[in-house]
């Protein structure tokens, strides 16, 4: 039975370049309107508690980022179709992170954001800092019940923290059924506001990176606000096929930068960074700036998925694109195919693609000598790139009548630099961050 | 209304079989003359109807000799899941298998379950579509009323 | 009960809902996985959400 959503807030996995994850939040309470909530037509089972655990580990090559995830989401049935779902997660994540700055024919070193010490990137290697271990705890509440025999109503509350990021939002979603429940139209608002308090204090965009000691071009705690609208329509089309259309909003304001990612400062001929020996050992071996975004994001998603019971399997099919006010315009396919293999085991095959075009103020570097431009980010997560997963899970029910399954998923993106931002040397290397993760997960749901 | 109890009537069959295990082989309503008919329309993947089943088997305990009748009419698509349902959810009433859910659409079952309550004279008095057990009262208060013949044809 | 018209006629009467009564035909058949792919994905990629509500089941009650 679908039950309640745990987890989903804004930061994880990519050491500090977590907090840059702009519309993490909206993507934390999208979640929260969406897959999350329980389906309002499915009657539940006599009153009593039902769980859904989940262990996950995600690790990506190259010394780069793992994170181990424990989730439990816990739903108590009342009488005549209520629910209360309470959801708790823990992670613990490890490991470093691009920070932006392009690979060199010779070695660099960069201020950690704490502005403690410093890191040395090898010659012809990519940047990374490897500063953050954080541990993140993120609870979800939320209450379920119809509301007439046609209207179900959900309301929820969020919240999660890590050393240095907290969030807190609140959801609520109506849906009405049509047509004998053939059609349900639903509408979901989500608001959120996050708080960010970046190692070092937040740095100021475009602000070059100092020495070690030295914080004088940061500020104060930032924030961040987010507003989700959702609308979706559910077609029954026939007794083995089932579809939903969903529209989203979403709208971010306040800080939506990543405080810990920059873009090397490069010479306009040869591409290369710009040395500097202002601060010795003790600082950056070459010109770096922090990046910049905009104080403002507008995202418009369209999906549209399918159900599709053939004879004991079910092809579950998804599409979305999505299109924003920085220029960034998406689409993600996803398939999974469930095979029964035996009355109590299945096996289901899952692949899904991904491709994404760059933001208008993406850069893979900064030209010295130029004027700045008003926003300017290295990030590869927001840059041009295709991504494919590739995974197969296993499930089956264990002697008591519970369910437990196991899946492994391999993740791998590839992006490519705009070849008009390209310059001199660069040309000759290779700049893209590409990743290669591995996600292994490992199920129980019991209580029903 | 006046028309659906027509057809309800018009429903014609054969003798029905007394006891409560036993199915009935026919949809029969002119068997039951006289007395007070609750049709309750179910299936096996009905959560909801597991919760019916019991309060039911309840009410013909309470009311059968006051001149209750419930049947229990399923809708699923194979029998056996039907009868994996009543092995979990035993029937003290009789169960009438509507193969071709022709029975269903004559009393225009909209929803899962639904349930319609005939009063002494063969009308359909009162209908309910869902089952809440919060309602379980006003169900039962409907059925007392129909057996005094008291009830009001309501929707 | 209301329609929507133009869409009256598409669909199943309601004791056709075995299949959709499953819980593998369900939109979000495990919320926990969906919101921790979705959490990845959100980490690592410029998208997220859009994943949707309710609707079909077994529409019961």
């Amino acid at each position: 039975m679908a039950a309640d959503v745990a987890v989903t807030k804004g930061s994880m996995m990519s050491n500090h370049s977590k907090l840059s994850i702009t519309g993490a939040l909206a993507a934390a309470t999208c979640t929260l309107l969406g897959s999350g909530l329980p389906e309002p037509v499915q009657a539940q089972e006599e009153s009593g508690w039902d769980f859904n655990s989940a262990l996950l580990y995600y690790g990506e090559d190259g010394d780069r980022v793992q994170d181990l995830s424990l989730n439990v989401l816990a739903r108590r049935t009342f009488l005549d179709d209520k629910f209360l779902s309470l959801g708790l997660t823990v992670d613990a994540l490890t490991g470093a992170s691009p920070n932006g700055a392009l690979p060199q024919s010779n070695a660099q070193t960069f201020t950690r954001p704490s502005g403690e010490k410093t890191y040395t990137t090898p010659a012809d290697e990519l940047p990374l800092d490897d500063t953050f271990q954080d541990t993140r705890v993120a609870i979800t509440a939320s209450w379920q019940q119809p509301l007439g025999r046609l209207f179900q109503l959900s309301v929820g509350a969020s919240a999660s923290a890590e050393y240095d990021y907290t969030h807190a939002g609140l959801n609520a979603k109506l849906a009405r059924d049509f047509n004998q429940r053939n059609t349900t139209v639903s509408a979901g608002v989500a608001v959120a506001h996050d708080t960010l308090d970046p190692v070092g204090r937040t740095p100021i965009g475009l602000a070059p990176m100092l020495g070690e000691e030295d914080l004088s071009n940061r500020i104060g705690d930032q924030t961040k606000d987010v507003l989700d609208v959702v609308f979706g329509v559910t077609q029954v089309f026939t007794k083995n096929l089932l579809m939903q259309f969903n529209y989203s909003y979403s709208d971010a304001s306040g800080y939506l930068n990543d405080p810990y990612k920059i873009l090397s400062i490069v010479d306009g001929v040869s591409g290369d960074a710009i040395p500097t020996n202002e601060f010795g050992n003790d600082g950056p071996s070459q010109l770096n700036v922090y990046e910049s975004r905009p104080d403002e994001r507008v995202k418009h998603s369209f999906f549209t998925q399918a159900k599709y019971y053939m004879g004991g399997k079910v092809l579950d099919v998804s599409y979305r694109y999505m299109t924003d006010d920085w220029e960034i315009d998406s689409h993600t396919v996803d398939l999974r195919y469930r095979w029964p293999i035996s009355d109590k085991r299945y096996v289901e095959p899952h692949i899904r693609f991904y491709t994404q075009s760059e933001a208008e103020f993406y850069r893979a570097s900064l030209i010295d000598g130029q004027a700045l431009p008003e926003y300017a980010s290295a990030d590869y997560r927001l840059g041009n790139f295709d991504a494919i997963t590739a995974g197969l899970k296993y499930g089956w029910k264990t002697g008591g009548g519970n369910d437990m399954s196991v899946r492994l998923e391999f993740y791998q993106q590839s992006g490519s630099i705009p070849s008009g931002q390209l310059i001199g040397n660069q040309l000759s290397r290779d700049n893209y961050p590409d990743l290669n993760a591995v996600i292994l997960q490992y199920s129980y749901r019991f209580g029903r | 209304m006046f028309k659906k109890t027509l057809l309800l009537i018009s429903a014609l069959v054969l003798t029905l079989q007394a006891g409560a295990a036993e199915p009935y082989d026919q949809f029969d309503l002119k068997g039951h003359a006289g007395k007070v008919v609750i049709v309750d329309f179910w299936a096996s993947w009905c959560v909801p109807c597991r919760r019916s089943f019991p309060w039911l088997n309840t009410m013909h305990r309470k009311y059968a000799d006051q001149g209750l009748v419930i049947i229990g009419v399923n809708l699923d698509a194979e029998k056996s899941a039907a009868m994996t349902f009543l092995a979990d959810f035993p029937p003290e009433f009789g169960i009438y298998y509507d193969e071709t859910k022709d029975l269903a659409r004559s009393f225009g079952v909209v929803a899962m379950p639904s349930s319609y309550l005939i009063g002494r004279d063969g009308e359909i008095r009162q209908k309910h579509f869902g089952f809440k057990v919060k309602k379980q009262d006003e169900y039962e208060s409907a059925i007392v009323a129909a057996l005094l013949d008291t009830l009001r044809i309501t929707e | 009960m209301g329609t929507i018209s133009g869409c009256s006629s598409m669909g199943v009467e309601p004791w056709e809902r075995d299949v959709l009564a499953k819980e593998e035909m369900q939109l979000t058949s495990d919320p926990v996985e969906a919101a921790l792919d979705d959490h990845i994905y959100f980490s690592k990629e410029a998208s997220s959400g859009g994943r949707g509500f309710g609707g079909g089941g077994c529409g019961c009650n």
